[in-house]
């Protein structure tokens, strides 16, 4: 075995090395050291302690947008996740499923603001597509997105209108990994679909069932566009999450030491979710698909 | 019983099916619809005439679409060649020529994907106003490159490990050096990864809103999606020309996915394991 240049082997590592350094790890520290500091991104940053940080939880908005933000992954686990579970169940052995699958594909293809403009004509409360649809059946005209809280439950509506078709997806994947014996057996042995489900199938989904659920999480602490482009986190900042309250606070309203500091809390509830996944990667689960 | 439950089961997903299509449905028949066709008819009126054409053209004129999506074009394409021949590199260099701290040099780069962009942004906007590179394609070039290489080396590095060692050392005999094998032997077999890379990380540089509202300002920098975002305003703006506009730039990544489709399931199976 020829032994190669020690010097050249670290060469090839330098760019990608050096990009990375210096555009994302160095602004991340950074943007701790920022945390600590009153500043209004022009003038002179002061010296702040720990008061970012302790302004947030007197911060009415802030706790709006934290509560916000929990109802994103509540409902990102119950609709997106498990919706997309049911409908992965559902697709097993039945015709046409390819064509059903390709439907709940098409919105990946799109992006978030895309999305939100489509979105923004559905919901329009004048020329929109739901109200015009519901006029037929009587319905008044609902202000879908203007209205608290519903417009949160309307960004959340068009949020698993994208997103369901990633996680069914991945759990077909997850089904068809499982050996069709294992639930023959059960079968034979007197259980019914419900019991076959419950007692054989979904313990064998557990593996991805956990990386699905904290890549969604984590996903949905991090959802910024589609509220931009829908609603701008109104009326009245009621339909913001952490992700969209940072980019107000630092970029509409030029407190970028309190936006730091917002950053830094999401960040650290994201690295802690990931964590948890990382974990159970480590051990090695995700090499029977 | 079968057959009933599989009757409610079909019931279901029709439904469902038909919610799903009903936006694609909707931005297409109003695309179609010109403007005064848009405003005079309703929902359930299919168009008389097919506008889209004309719409296309007042999208493009109005907006200055086609700028915004030549500089993102030139993001997608530079930052994702960046990306393919500086992650390919690294990953065949941690992996083959096994440099010391080659893991630690991994988890390095790799932890890029961890942090939520939030926390890379205020520091940028600060770094790129005192170089001079806010408001530049350069800038954003080198921003979208850092942001994509850490997944980028993480599908590179764990394709790699799957290389037999045998064809590596038939290269040797022959008298390869290490640059030599990595351009004539490993970069070919890397059709796969960068299938990958090309799909999620070009689509994701095509899509991204954020960065390009916090580190652009003028019409010479601007990616297309801050221009996209701005045609929605409060006021409504005419909507069979905002849906011309959407349908025009969601075109490349919507031709991207066709293409690359094959390599979707394995790049989420990854995506999964490399967030």
């Amino acid at each position: 075995m020829k032994n190669y240049n020690k010097f050249a082997s670290y060469l090839y590592v330098l760019p990608a090395f050096l990009l990375v350094f210096f555009l994302l790890l160095i602004p991340m520290f950074q943007n701790i050291y920022y945390s600590f500091f009153q500043w209004d991104g022009i003038s002179q940053p002061i010296f702040n302690g720990l008061n970012n940080y302790i302004q947030l939880f007197k911060d009415s908005n802030f706790l709006t947008s934290f509560l916000n933000t929990i109802l994103w992954v509540v409902f990102t686990l119950l609709f997106p996740v498990f919706g997309g579970l049911l409908i992965a169940v559902f697709l097993r052995g039945i015709k046409f499923s390819d064509f059903f699958k390709s439907i709940f594909y098409i919105p990946i293809t799109i992006s978030f603001v895309a999305t939100g403009i489509i979105w923004n004509y559905m919901y329009s409360r004048q020329i929109g597509v739901l109200n015009t649809i519901l006029g037929l059946f009587g319905v008044d005209k609902i202000s879908w997105l203007t209205s608290v809280p519903l417009n949160t439950f309307s960004l959340l509506i068009t949020w698993t209108w994208q997103q369901l078709g990633v996680n069914m997806v991945l759990f077909l994947m997850g089904l068809t990994s499982i050996p069709v014996e294992q639930t023959e057996a059960a079968s034979i042995e007197g259980a019914n679909r419900w019991q076959v489900f419950i007692y054989v199938t979904f313990p064998m989904l557990r593996p991805i069932t956990t990386v699905v659920i904290a890549m969604a999480t984590a996903n949905s602490f991090k959802v910024f566009d589609l509220i931009y482009v829908m609603t701008r986190g109104g009326p009245y900042r009621s339909s913001e999450t952490l992700a969209v309250t940072m980019f107000r606070e630092s970029f509409t309203m030029s407190n970028m030491g309190y936006g730091a500091s917002i950053s830094v809390v999401l960040s650290i509830i994201v690295v802690a979710i990931s964590v948890i996944y990382l974990r159970s990667m480590l051990k090695k689960d995700l090499l029977y698909y | 019983m079968g057959v009933i439950r599989k009757t409610i089961i079909y019931i279901f997903l029709i439904l469902l099916i038909l919610a799903w299509l009903l936006p694609i449905f909707s931005i297409v028949q109003a695309a179609i619809k010109s403007p005064a066709e848009f405003n005079s008819t309703s929902f359930f009126q299919f168009p008389t005439r097919i506008a889209i054409v004309e719409n296309f053209k007042m999208a493009i004129k109005q907006w200055k679409l086609h700028e915004f999506f030549l500089n993102s074009l030139i993001y997608s394409i530079t930052g994702g060649v960046i990306t393919i021949i500086a992650a390919s590199m690294a990953g065949f260099s941690l992996i083959r020529l096994k440099p010391k701290f080659n893991f630690p040099l991994f988890l390095i780069i790799y932890s890029g994907t961890l942090f939520p962009f939030q926390m890379y942004l205020i520091p940028l906007y600060r770094i790129f106003n005192q170089i001079g590179l806010y408001d530049t394609k350069t800038g954003m070039i080198l921003v979208y490159s850092a942001l994509c290489i850490p997944f980028s080396l993480f599908v590179y590095r764990g394709f790699y490990t799957t290389i037999p060692k045998e064809i590596e050392d038939a290269a040797l005999i022959d008298g390869c050096n290490s640059f030599q094998l990595y351009l004539r032997i490993f970069l070919p077999q890397s059709i796969a990864p960068t299938a990958v890379v090309a799909l999620f990380q070009m689509s994701w540089i095509w899509n991204d809103l954020l960065f390009g509202m916090v580190l652009t300002r003028t019409d010479n920098a601007r990616p297309v999606m801050v221009s996209l975002a701005s045609m929605s305003g409060v006021s409504g703006g005419i909507i069979p020309y905002i849906m011309a506009g959407v349908i025009f730039t969601s075109l490349p990544t919507i031709i991207l996915f066709i293409l690359l489709r094959r390599y979707f399931i394995s790049g989420m199976v990854l995506s999964m394991a490399g967030e």
